[in-house]
């Protein structure tokens, strides 16, 4: 019979904070950094030089058709024998923004390529610039079609982050390992990480809605 | 000088020759409405006026520019040549009043906030329409729409409009309401060119027809002369199509 004992768990407290912070931050850095690879990278595929949009490509697809923790594990191991030795809390946030970058790279030329050319062209016939029409005509409702999948993308890079104790960085599923090992309650750890994990998320998607309330306000339809 | 010359252009998609040698001149003040059966390079023409088709061959000036040039500025130019077009192409998630003054603001025309909202109720009004100043494109009709759209156009002070098919899109008892737009333009002593299949406008607000067949100006001339007596058969049978 399982006796369930979660007693032992409260003065690990602090393990379980910093690893909460830590996943968060993780989080964070390569959501921003991902999407900034993603706009990048996603404007480099309507480039009109071959060579650029094959670059873009074969990034997208290595990275996407390869375990995220291969290319954590080539970032944390492997480099090093190239002269760069990352720490592993730096090791896994370029990991993880290298690979929100594929993804953000895909759901963002998605987005861009939904905004119909007749918008670019009224936005040029105004004397726009370039980089005006695609600030302001075609970013904005390219964001709003694309904010469902990545948000999604976002949970699940957070879920994700867990990939960083495999190279010791001590976010929150490193924290439990580390709680586990000192206790031997793997059952209550592991529940009381889930249920962090599932809060985390719920959260996250609370915020995604009234973001996306906030931020997208006009009506669609005609 | 005319406000628009076009000489001799031709403009091919692929294998189609579209235009085979277009010649036009438009004055400023001029009302010039294009028809001609779907296919003929009516709306084609309209788009190479302000760039938006590069050409073959020719060229075409407005206001002494030369519009396919390397050197000239399209975007200046652009300032200056309004284009509305069948589908109203609003910016969706704009308000009326920043779908208006996006470009004056963004060109330096004119600054944000009061200024702003200034000129987007003075175009407004030309329409009818400053009730409307704060509503999104998506809570309009369709002739709202359009009435904004020529209004947005408007904020950029042209010195010439162009108009395709602006009424194509329209449900019937909306189109009245975008052509009385129009003829107040018109009154007003706006260079307009309209690509259009509204005879009746055609025919009564327009100071120069022209009908377009092959690729080519077939027929121009005064309205009524051409209305009443086509010199080719095509444009007589054009016209006893549409009526």
């Amino acid at each position: 019979m399982l006796q369930l004992n979660f007693n032992q768990l409260w003065r690990y407290q602090d393990e379980f904070l910093h690893g909460v912070s830590l996943t968060l931050m993780l989080t964070l850095v390569a959501t921003v950094a991902g999407l900034a690879i993603g706009l990048v990278c996603a404007t480099a595929a309507g480039s009109r030089f071959a060579a650029l949009r094959l670059l873009v490509r074969s990034y997208v697809e290595v990275i996407r058709n390869t375990p995220a923790l291969i290319q954590l594990f080539l970032i944390f191991f492997v480099l090093p024998y190239a002269g760069l030795r990352l720490p592993p809390v730096y090791a896994a946030a370029a990991a993880l923004s290298i690979y929100m970058g594929a993804y953000a790279t895909e759901i963002l030329r998605g987005g861009l390529a939904s905004i119909p050319r007749s918008q670019i062209e009224a936005g040029q016939c105004l004397g726009l610039t370039r980089w005006q029409v695609f600030r302001h005509v075609i970013l904005p409702p390219a964001l709003r079609n694309i904010y469902p999948s990545i948000t999604s993308q976002i949970v699940l890079l957070l879920l994700g982050t867990s990939l960083a104790s495999q190279v010791s960085a001590s976010e929150l599923f490193h924290a439990a390992a580390f709680v586990e090992s000192r206790t031997f309650r793997s059952f209550e750890v592991y529940a009381v990480v889930c249920a962090i994990y599932f809060t985390l998320v719920l959260a996250f998607r609370l915020a995604f809605v009234g973001i996306g309330r906030i931020a997208f306000r006009w009506p669609t339809g005609r | 000088m005319a406000l628009v010359e076009i000489s001799n252009v031709h403009k091919s998609f692929g294998e189609v020759e579209v235009l085979r040698g277009i010649d036009l001149a438009v004055e400023k003040g001029e009302i010039v409405t294009i028809i001609g059966r779907s296919g003929s390079g009516k709306s084609t023409l309209l788009r190479c006026i302000n760039g938006l088709e590069q050409i073959n061959g020719g060229e075409i000036r407005v206001a002494g520019e030369q519009v396919h040039s390397r050197s000239t500025d399209l975007r200046k130019l652009r300032e200056h040549v309004g284009i509305v077009f069948q589908q109203f192409n609003l910016f969706p998630h704009m308000t009326v009043e920043r779908n208006i003054t996006l470009a004056p603001v963004l060109t330096g025309k004119i600054t944000k906030g009061a200024a702003a909202r200034e000129l987007a109720l003075k175009v407004l009004a030309q329409v009818g329409l400053e009730e409307k100043v704060d509503a999104y494109p998506g809570q309009l009709s369709g002739g709202q729409q359009q009435r904004v759209a020529i209004a947005r156009c408007l904020a950029m002070s042209p010195d010439l409009m162009l108009f395709d098919e602006v009424t194509s899109a329209l449900d019937p008892e909306l189109v009245g309401e975008v052509l009385k737009v129009m003829e107040d333009l018109a009154t007003q002593g706006m260079t307009m060119i309209l690509v259009t299949h509204e005879m009746n406008f055609a025919r009564n607000v327009a100071s120069k027809l022209v009908f377009m067949h092959a690729g080519m100006v077939h027929e121009e001339g005064r309205p009524a002369d051409l209305f009443a007596n086509p010199a080719t058969p095509e444009l007589a049978n054009f016209i006893s199509s549409v009526r």
